[in-house]
C-alpha cells in the first residue's frame, strides 16, 4: 500500500497543520512517512505546497515525482492547478476549495478559473470559506478541506479528531470544537458529493451543487438527498445549479429548496 | 527506542540532545532555523539544562561553541551555508587548533536557492579545512550521524561537519531515538598551547591536522554509509550521495541490482571504493545535491575521463537547482510522467511570489522612501537581508541592491566614497547587529556623507520571528554610543498618517552633508503578539 499526497495553498493558509494531522494518523497506523514542506521566505503569501507521502513500505524519497499524486489537496483554486502536473493522470484525486486567495494584482478571472475546475476529473469542489464560517471560524478553511478529503485517507475518522483535537487543544477548548466542527462539515459535503455521483448526476453538476450548499455538521438525511437527486434528474437543473454557482448563491439544503427549484421558484 | 515525527533539522537537533551537548549555538537562517528551535524548546520543556540562545551572528556562534568544547563541553553550532561565509575564519582555526570537548556544526545548504542569496556545497568548506563531514540520506540517518560526528569529534579532537541540503531539513519523517547520554563535566582543555595559535603553536597544529588525514580517510573506507555493491564487472555504475541515494533508490528499485553502486554519507570521500567502483563498471553516473563533489574527484576536475563519468560537470545532470527525483529519473532514462493535462490551464496560472504581510510596516517605509527621493533623480537604495528585500518588487521598486548581511551600510559608504549624492541604504534591525554595526562604524569615523536607515520591527521575522538583538530605545543608545551625534538619530513611526512628516524627516536627512541613521520603528504585523510578550518580559527583569 502506498498513498501520495500533494498539499497546496497560500502561505498562512494552514497547510501545516493539515500536514501534522496526517502525519500524526500515519504514526498511529504504523505506517512508513515523508513529508516534506517549505519553510522560508514562501510563506510570506507565497505559493507553497507539502508532500505526504505514506506506505506500509520504507520509503526511499522525500519528494513525489511529476504524475504520481494519489491525491492533490488544495485551499486555493487557482493554487490546484499549478499542481496538477504532481497528479496521477489516470487515478488521482483532486480536492479543492473553490475561495479564491487574491493577493496579487492580475489574479484570473473566477469565470476562468471556474471553466477549468468543472472539467477536472475525479474532482470535489467545496466552499471552505462558507463551511468555515458556518464551524465558526474563517480560519478553519484548512480543516474543512481535510474533512472533505477524509474519506480519501486509510483512517478512520476518530484518528483525524484525535490530532484535530490535540493541534488545537493547546490554544483553547473553542477551538477545538470550531475545529471538529469544520472537520465534520468538510466529511458531510463530501459524502453528500458521493451520493450524487452515485445517483448518476453528471461530475460537472454535482461539484457545483456541494459549492452551492449550506450544510449542518451533521449527515444529510436520505430525504433530502433524494430530494435533491429528483430535481437534479430534470433537463434544466444543469442550466439552475450552474448559475447559482457562477453567483456564488448559498443555497439552504433542507429538502423544501430543491421541491421549490423544481417548481421554478427559487 | 522511541518512535516520533521529526523534520530533518530537528532529528538533527534530537540527535544532538541525546549526544549530550551542553551548548547550542545558531543564528536563524532558511533552511536551518528549526535545528536551533528544537533544541532550545526541548532544553526548556525539559529542563535539560543546555545552554540555547541565538548569537549576534554565526561566526560568534561559532567562537561561542568553541569556548564551550575548550571547557569540555560538547556543542552544536548550526546555520545556513551562507553563515558559514560569516563563520569561516573560527571555522578554518578550529580546524587547526583542535577541539576538546566535541564540536559538530550542521550546515544546511539551500540548492535551488528556495530561500537564500547564492548556492553553495558546504562538503568544499570541509574538505578546505580537512575535517570530516557527514551527510545524511534520510531523517534517522541526522539522527544517528550526529551521535557519531561527536564521538569523532572528540576522539580526534577535530570539528565534525554535518551537511544537510533543503528537502532533508524541511523534509518530516518518523526517527526512532536512542538512550540520550549525559553531558560532559566542565573541564579546562589540559594543554592551552594548541588552542593558542601563534605561529610556532599553529604550524604544530597543522601538522598533527595532515597526520589526522589517513586516520580520516581510513574511516570513510570503512563507514558504513560509503557502501560499496559490486553486481558485476562491466556493469554500468551509480555514485548517489546523501538524498541523492533516495532518489536513485525509489527510481530503480529493484533494478538497482543491474548496476554497481557506492552510496556515500561520509567524507573524505573514499577513494578506494570510489577507484574500484571506476575499474568494475563501464561508465559511472553521479548524482549529489548540490555542487559536482564527487565528480570533482572521480574526474580529477574534470581533466581525467578515461571511463566516461556523468555528472553535473559533463553536462548529464543541470549544473544549477536541486537534484529531483524526475531529473534522476530522465537522467537514468526511466519515463516521467506528464501528470494531469487539462486544456487551458497554462492561460490562466500566474506566479504568486511572496509578498510584504497585509499592514506590514516596511510598506509604509517604502512608500515614504519612493516620496522622498522622487525629486532627487536617480536614487539607489542600497539594500540587505530580510523580508524587507521584497521592497525590491512593484509596487515598492525601494531595493536596488542586495548581496549578504550587512552589506548595505558598507556598500553605501563605498557609494558615497565615488562621490555620488544623495547615498540611502536600508537594513532590518537583526541583521544590522549582525554585521551592520562595524561598517557603521567605519561610517561614524569618518563622517560618510550617507543616509542610514533602519527598519526596527523588533523581530527577526523572516526566518520565522526569532527574538532581536537590540530594538527600540537600545537601538538608538546603541548607535549614539559609537559616537554618531544625537541630532542626526531619527526615529520616524512608518504609518500612512504620518507619510508626509516621515518623506520631510528623510528628506532633510539626505540634504545633510554627513552621516545621519534614521530608524523606522513600528513593530512587525505577522510577530506581534511575540514582540509583545518579550516586550513585557524585558520590562519585567528591568523592574
Amino acid at each position: 500500500m502506498k498513498h501520495d499526497v500533494l498539499l497546496c495553498g497560500v502561505g498562512g493558509q494552514g497547510i501545516l497543520s493539515i500536514a501534522y494531522v496526517l502525519d500524526n494518523c500515519a504514526l498511529d497506523s504504523g505506517l512508513f512517512l515523508k513529508q516534506p514542506e517549505v519553510h522560508g521566505m514562501a510563506q510570506r503569501g507565497g505559493a507553497v505546497h507539502a508532500h505526504v507521502r505514506v506506505s506500509d513500505q520504507p520509503i526511499c524519497s522525500d519528494l513525489l515525482p511529476l504524475g504520481s499524486a494519489d491525491l492533490l489537496l488544495s485551499l486555493e483554486p487557482l493554487e490546484a492547478l499549478r499542481y496538477l502536473e504532481y497528479l496521477s493522470p489516470e487515478t488521482g484525486w483532486v480536492v479543492s476549495d473553490i475561495t479564491p486567495f487574491t493577493n496579487i494584482a492580475n489574479y484570473p478571472e473566477t469565470g476562468s478559473l471556474d471553466d477549468i475546475l468543472l472539467r477536472l476529473p475525479r474532482t470535489i469542489l467545496f466552499n471552505g470559506s462558507l463551511l468555515a464560517r458556518k464551524a465558526g471560524s474563517p480560519k478553519a478553511q484548512n480543516i474543512v478541506a481535510l474533512g472533505v478529503a477524509s474519506a480519501r485517507f486509510p483512517y478512520p475518522a476518530e484518528l483525524f479528531e484525535k490530532h484535530i483535537a490535540t493541534l488545537f487543544s493547546a490554544k483553547s477548548e473553542r477551538l477545538v470544537n470550531i475545529n471538529l466542527n469544520a472537520f465534520k462539515l468538510g466529511k458531510v459535503a463530501s459524502t453528500f458529493h458521493g451520493r450524487l455521483l452515485d445517483g448518476g448526476v453528471s461530475p460537472a453538476l454535482a461539484m457545483a451543487l456541494v459549492c452551492s450548499l449550506d450544510f449542518n455538521p451533521w449527515a444529510v438525511p436520505d430525504s433530502v438527498t433524494e430530494a435533491w437527486l429528483g430535481f437534479l434528474k430534470k433537463a434544466e437543473a444543469d442550466r439552475v445549479v450552474r448559475q447559482i454557482f457562477n453567483s456564488r448563491q448559498v443555497l439552504g439544503i433542507d429538502e423544501s429548496v430543491p421541491e421549490k427549484l423544481a417548481a421554478g421558484e427559487a | 527506542m522511541h518512535k516520533r515525527i521529526l523534520l530533518g533539522d530537528e532529528a538533527v537537533a534530537k540527535g544532538a540532545i541525546d549526544a549530550g551537548i551542553s551548548g547550542a549555538y545558531a543564528y536563524p537562517g532558511t533552511p536551518s532555523t528549526e535545528i536551533f528551535e528544537f533544541i532550545h524548546r526541548t532544553s526548556q520543556q525539559e529542563a535539560l539544562g543546555i545552554h540555547a540562545s541565538w548569537s549576534s551572528n554565526e561566526k560568534v556562534a561559532y567562537e561561542e561553541a568553541l569556548g564551550m568544547s575548550y571547557a569540555g563541553k560538547r556543542a552544536l553550532v548550526s546555520f545556513k551555508h551562507v553563515g558559514l561565509n560569516v563563520a569561516a575564519d573560527p571555522f578554518m582555526n578550529s580546524a587547526v587548533s583542535g577541539v576538546y570537548g566535541g564540536v559538530v556544526v550542521a550546515v544546511a545548504d539551500d540548492p535551488s536557492m528556495h530561500s537564500s542569496q547564492n548556492e553553495q556545497d558546504s562538503r568544499f568548506y570541509a574538505a578546505f579545512a580537512q575535517i570530516p563531514c557527514f551527510e545524511p540520506s534520510d531523517q534517522q540517518q541526522a539522527y544517528s550521524m550526529v551521535r557519531e560526528a561527536f564521538d569523532l569529534s572528540e576522539k580526534y579532537q577535530t570539528p565534525v561537519m554535518l551537511r544537510l541540503v533543503t528537502r532533508l531539513a524541511h523534509s518530516r519523517s518518523i526517527v526512532t531515538t536512542s538512550e540520550p547520554r549525559p553531558q560532559n563535566r566542565a573541564n579546562y582543555c589540559p594543554d592551552f598551547s594548541s588552542w593558542t595559535l601563534l605561529p610556532p603553536n599553529a604550524r604544530k597544529g597543522f601538522e598533527l591536522l595532515l597526520d589526522k588525514q589517513a586516520y580520516f580517510r581510513k574511516i570513510s573506507e570503512e563507514h558504513e554509509s560509503n557502501r560499496l555493491v559490486i553486481n558485476g564487472v562491466g556493469r554500468p555504475g551509480i555514485v548517489a550521495s546523501g538524498i541523492a541515494r533516495g532518489y536513485v533508490e525509489e527510481t530503480l528499485s529493484e533494478k538497482l541490482g543491474d548496476y554497481n553502486v557506492l552510496f556515500v554519507g561520509f567524507y573524505p570521500a573514499p577513494v578506494q571504493k570510489l577507484a574500484r567502483l571506476v575499474e568494475c563498471s563501464s561508465e559511472i553516473r553521479v548524482f549529489e545535491d548540490g555542487f559536482p563533489f564527487l565528480e570533482k574527484a572521480i574526474t580529477s576536475d574534470g581533466l581525467n575521463r578515461n571511463v566516461s563519468v556523468k555528472g553535473k560537470l559533463s553536462g548529464y545532470l543541470s549544473r544549477s537547482g536541486e537534484l529531483t527525483p524526475d531529473a534522476v529519473k530522465a537522467a537514468l532514462g526511466v519515463s516521467v510522467q506528464p501528470g494531469l493535462m487539462i486544456e487551458g490551464v497554462k492561460e490562466v496560472l500566474r506566479p504568486r511570489p511572496p509578498v510584504l504581510c497585509d499592514g506590514c510596516p516596511h510598506g509604509d517605509t517604502y512608500q515614504a522612501i519612493r516620496k522622498a527621493t522622487q525629486d532627487y533623480g536617480e536614487v539607489r537604495v542600497l539594500g540587505d537581508i530580510g523580508c524587507y528585500t521584497l521592497g525590491y518588487y512593484t509596487p515598492y521598486d525601494s531595493v536596488h541592491a542586495c548581496i549578504c548581511m550587512g552589506a548595505s551600510i558598507s556598500m553605501a559608504s563605498g557609494v558615497s566614497h565615488a562621490g555620488i549624492r544623495p547615498v540611502l541604504c536600508v537594513i532590518g534591525d537583526s541583521t544590522f547587529t549582525h554585521s551592520g554595526l562595524t561598517p557603521l562604524l567605519d561610517a561614524v569615523r569618518e563622517n560618510t556623507d550617507m543616509t542610514v536607515l533602519i527598519m526596527d520591527n523588533s523581530i527577526v521575522a523572516m526566518t520565522g520571528g526569532q527574538p532581536t538583538m537590540v530594538t527600540d530605545e537600545n537601538l538608538v543608545d546603541m548607535i549614539s554610543g559609537i559616537g554618531l551625534d544625537r541630532a542626526h538619530i531619527r526615529v520616524i513611526r512608518p504609518l500612512a498618517r504620518n507619510l508626509d512628516q516621515n518623506v520631510k524627516t528623510i528628506q532633510e536627512e539626505l540634504d545633510y552633508p554627513g552621516l545621519s541613521v534614521i530608524i523606522s520603528r513600528r513593530e512587525c504585523v505577522t510577530y506581534y503578539k511575540e514582540i509583545k510578550t518579550a516586550q513585557r518580559a524585558r520590562e519585567g527583569e528591568e523592574q
